[in-house]
């Protein structure tokens, strides 16, 4: 049923920029071009319909980078299925698949 | 970056309370990254938490009624009884007889203040209750009436009484706030009818998502309630489309009832 799902193209566009940066919010942000406004509310909703699952950083790990702990977003199997359907329906977005991370 | 923090603390006091710890630690850890990357981004990025916050509160699913004391019909009528007659003794106690109301007598002066709520009410919230069974339809409305009438006397003797409390005069803001405050009431007393179970009239309880909302088209989109009592569900459209346009009650016959307690 998931991979009967259509995406807009800004959601398309999360979504691609999910799998291919590092999966949190700000790298969504560099990668696409996108502001902090919209890309939140679309990781959202893409949280909310399965399409991708949100993960907390282990506190040791931001421990031991003298950091605070980040919130890193993947794609599910259905969010997968979508996302090679969205790219069929919009080709530009294997251009974004090429652009290698955004900023640690 | 502490006004950059102080917008975040503001923004967050519009997520949902059950959310908020969680929202904030995460745009909090994304705001230090942002600082660090590009100073000059920090304030544009405080700026899109609001969005965020807005959307997490629009889309949050509605709450199980949370008020005991409005779950069945007798316990409601009699805790809005309860304040309407409160409101009345103090109104006995704190109101001088010698200040005069815009109009004569209080029950006029109610019922005028109620008609001047109607223009807002009507282009503020749906009158539609919904489709419901058609039996029963005198009690439904009986009770409704009956919220009514408790409610528009808990806001004018509970705006004068306030206003007398604090030395106001009646001619001044109280007037608007008793026109907006029966706006307010009769918005909940539509909003509480709509979310009862046409049978037995107590708050619907168990909200569950159904559909997705890329998906309006083919197959319905909302919330489903469910009564406590297994009278039946209740199917809420999030967007109103051509097939679904309000919210429809499914009833349950008694080959259900070894579901419910």
């Amino acid at each position: 049923m998931a991979a009967e799902l259509k995406l807009s193209h800004t959601a398309a566009l999360v979504l691609q920029a999910v799998h291919t940066g590092d999966g949190y919010g700000f790298s969504v942000m560099v990668l696409t071009g996108l502001p902090s406004g919209t890309v939140y509310p679309a990781m959202r909703r893409l949280e909310r319909d399965g399409l991708v699952r949100s993960q907390w950083e282990r506190q040791s790990i931001a421990d031991a980078g003298q950091r605070p702990p980040r919130k890193y977003y993947k794609l599910t199997q259905a969010g997968q299925a979508t996302l090679g359907a969205s790219q069929r329906r919009y080709p530009l977005l294997a251009k974004l698949a090429a652009v290698e991370g955004g900023p640690s | 970056m502490r006004i950059h923090l102080a917008m975040l603390r503001s923004a967050a006091w519009l997520v949902p309370g059950e959310q908020r710890a969680e929202w904030l630690a995460e745009w909090s850890a994304e705001l230090w990254y942002v600082g660090r990357n590009c100073r000059r981004q920090a304030t544009g990025f405080c700026l899109g938490a609001f969005r965020d916050a807005l959307w997490l509160r629009r889309n949050r699913p509605p709450d199980a009624p949370r008020a005991p004391w409005f779950e069945s019909p007798a316990r409601c009528l009699a805790s809005l009884g309860l304040v309407a007659a409160a409101c009345v003794l103090l109104a006995l106690r704190y109101y001088p007889p010698d200040i005069r109301l815009p109009l004569h007598g209080p029950i006029f002066a109610m019922l005028y203040m109620a008609m001047m709520a109607l223009p807002a009410l009507l282009a503020t919230t749906s009158l539609r209750l919904g489709e419901v069974p058609a039996n029963r339809h005198a009690w439904r409305w009986a009770f409704f009436a009956a919220k009514i009438a408790l409610l528009l006397p808990i806001v004018f003797w509970g705006v004068l009484d306030l206003a007398s409390m604090t030395g106001v005069k009646i001619h001044a803001g109280p007037i608007h706030c008793i026109v907006i405050g029966n706006v307010v009431a009769l918005r909940w007393a539509l909003i509480d009818q709509r979310r009862r179970c046409p049978e037995c009239l107590r708050l619907l309880a168990h909200p569950a998502r159904i559909g997705l909302p890329s998906q309006t088209f083919l197959e319905w989109y909302g919330t489903e309630f469910v009564c406590v009592k297994g009278h039946g569900l209740l199917h809420v459209p999030e967007i109103p489309t051509a097939s679904f346009r309000t919210q429809s009650w499914m009833h349950l016959d008694r080959s259900w009832s070894g579901l419910f307690l």
